[in-house]
């Protein structure tokens, strides 16, 4: 229960690492209908490829500096050779940015949709959608900070960009079948267990890279 | 080492000649396709490098899981050592996948869920490659790579099963294990020695990118000075 309340206070003190994201996710929500024609009627359509790949981008920004801070200042060394088992740190961390960033996106995307779309029916389903996308995004996302982690570099998770491309597609065919009004629980259960296997995988891997850092 | 490049000599040579004859088999012997005329034949060379492409990623998968398991040096070189041919393989499968579409469905491009995902296949190669020469210590750059190429090893059945998950405008395989092939004997004996041919190419190359590479990281080792 520590750890939690002392990774929250740690992030919520450094307001660049949680407002900066979701700052640029508002603002390239707001930004992108300048570049289309305001009359346009499929700004609807496109709105849910811009959110996705804002999204995307944001968690990646996000991210950027999760284990780095920590690295630097030795105490990820400590957290590796604490009581507490350091997948279950690991695993805390991520689940303090999905919190801080994740969440707060979930819900300003899900009030953009409303603003865009007219529907508050696709508004209120895109939510867990938006909700579960983003957790897996800032796991699979912590996992390419920690491979180039002494490199201070995007380059990780430029690299494990492509792993979450497949989703995209999952995320495109869900919002069709919301707009059509088809059942999309199946999507939902997809990206679902999508996340069940990641949320223990992933920082099982990470805790294996940093500790290949450490060495 | 000395009888391995002999049987490297061997191996290259046939599979060579073996390529060579079954695509002057497909393109000259095997008769037009009913549907789509002429155009079928260049599965001679978009089967075999599509093929040779995932399965060069699978092979990297098990030698990432012998290396980080079992912490064989030799698996992490060959791991290395075969991204690059990966990358060129996914290539030659998209530039041939291209040029085929223009006359059976009127386009270079679409944005179909076997093409995309080839093209990630084609992104990550390329994206292994440079997270591993990002790191000046080569032991930590191995078990980068091979803990990244596990992860990425997902993609693989996504591939694989992307034609029958999502309606796409990509055909489905012609041969299977377990159906009779959907595509006439004719046309598959050639397909057949194309494919092992082309594996017997890329094998070749692949044991002398990693023999390149066992150069490079041991030239500091005695054995390598007397090699050499």
């Amino acid at each position: 229960m520590n750890i939690i309340k002392f990774e929250l206070l740690k992030l919520r003190n450094k307001s660049r690492g949680w407002l900066g994201p979701i700052l640029v996710f508002i603002l390239i929500m707001v930004a992108f209908p300048l570049t289309v024609e305001i009359s346009n009627k499929d700004l609807d359509q496109s709105f849910f490829a811009v959110l996705w790949i804002a999204v995307l981008l944001v968690m990646m920004l996000a991210t950027e500096d999760i284990f780095l801070e920590d690295f630097n200042d030795g105490s990820l060394e400590q957290f590796a050779i604490s009581d507490i088992s350091f997948p279950y740190i690991i695993s805390v961390k991520i689940f303090i940015y999905w919190l801080l960033i994740g969440v707060p996106i979930s819900i300003i995307g899900s009030l953009f949709c409303l603003g865009f779309t007219n529907s508050g029916n696709l508004a209120i389903n895109i939510f867990p959608i938006l909700l579960i996308t983003s957790y897996i995004f800032i796991n699979v996302f912590s996992f390419g900070n920690a491979l180039s982690l002494t490199k201070g570099s995007v380059l990780g998770t430029l690299v494990t960009l492509p792993l979450l491309l497949p989703l995209l597609i999952v995320l495109g065919k869900a919002v069709i079948s919301i707009n059509l009004n088809l059942n999309y629980l199946g999507f939902v259960a997809l990206l679902l267990g999508v996340l069940s296997i990641i949320i223990f995988l992933i920082p099982l891997i990470i805790s294996y890279i940093i500790r290949a850092h450490l060495e | 080492m000395y009888q391995v490049d002999r049987a490297y000599s061997y191996i290259f040579y046939v599979s060579l000649v073996l390529y060579l004859v079954s695509i002057f088999w497909g393109l000259f012997v095997t008769p037009e396709d009913f549907v789509q005329g002429n155009s079928y034949r260049i599965i001679y060379l978009h089967v075999p490098a599509s093929f040779i492409s995932q399965s060069l990623y699978i092979a990297m998968a098990i030698a990432s899981a012998i290396f980080l398991i079992w912490k064989v040096k030799l698996s992490a070189y060959l791991v290395r050592s075969i991204a690059p041919i990966g990358a060129i393989t996914t290539f030659i499968a998209l530039i041939s996948g291209s040029i085929w579409g223009i006359p059976t469905w009127g386009t270079w491009w679409v944005w179909d869920a076997r093409i995309v995902s080839t093209l990630i296949l084609f992104i990550m190669y390329l994206g292994l490659i440079s997270l591993h020469d990002s790191f000046s210590n080569h032991e930590k750059a191995d078990k980068f790579l091979s803990i990244l190429v596990l992860v990425g090893s997902v993609n693989i059945p996504i591939i694989k099963m992307s034609v029958e998950w999502w309606s796409t405008l990509h055909q489905p395989a012609s041969i299977t294990i377990s159906d009779k092939p959907a595509i006439d004997l004719v046309m598959l004996y050639p397909l057949f020695g194309s494919i092992v041919g082309f594996a017997g190419i890329v094998a070749c190359l692949v044991i002398l990118s990693s023999k390149l590479q066992i150069l490079r990281r041991e030239r500091n080792k005695s054995w390598i000075k007397n090699y050499v």
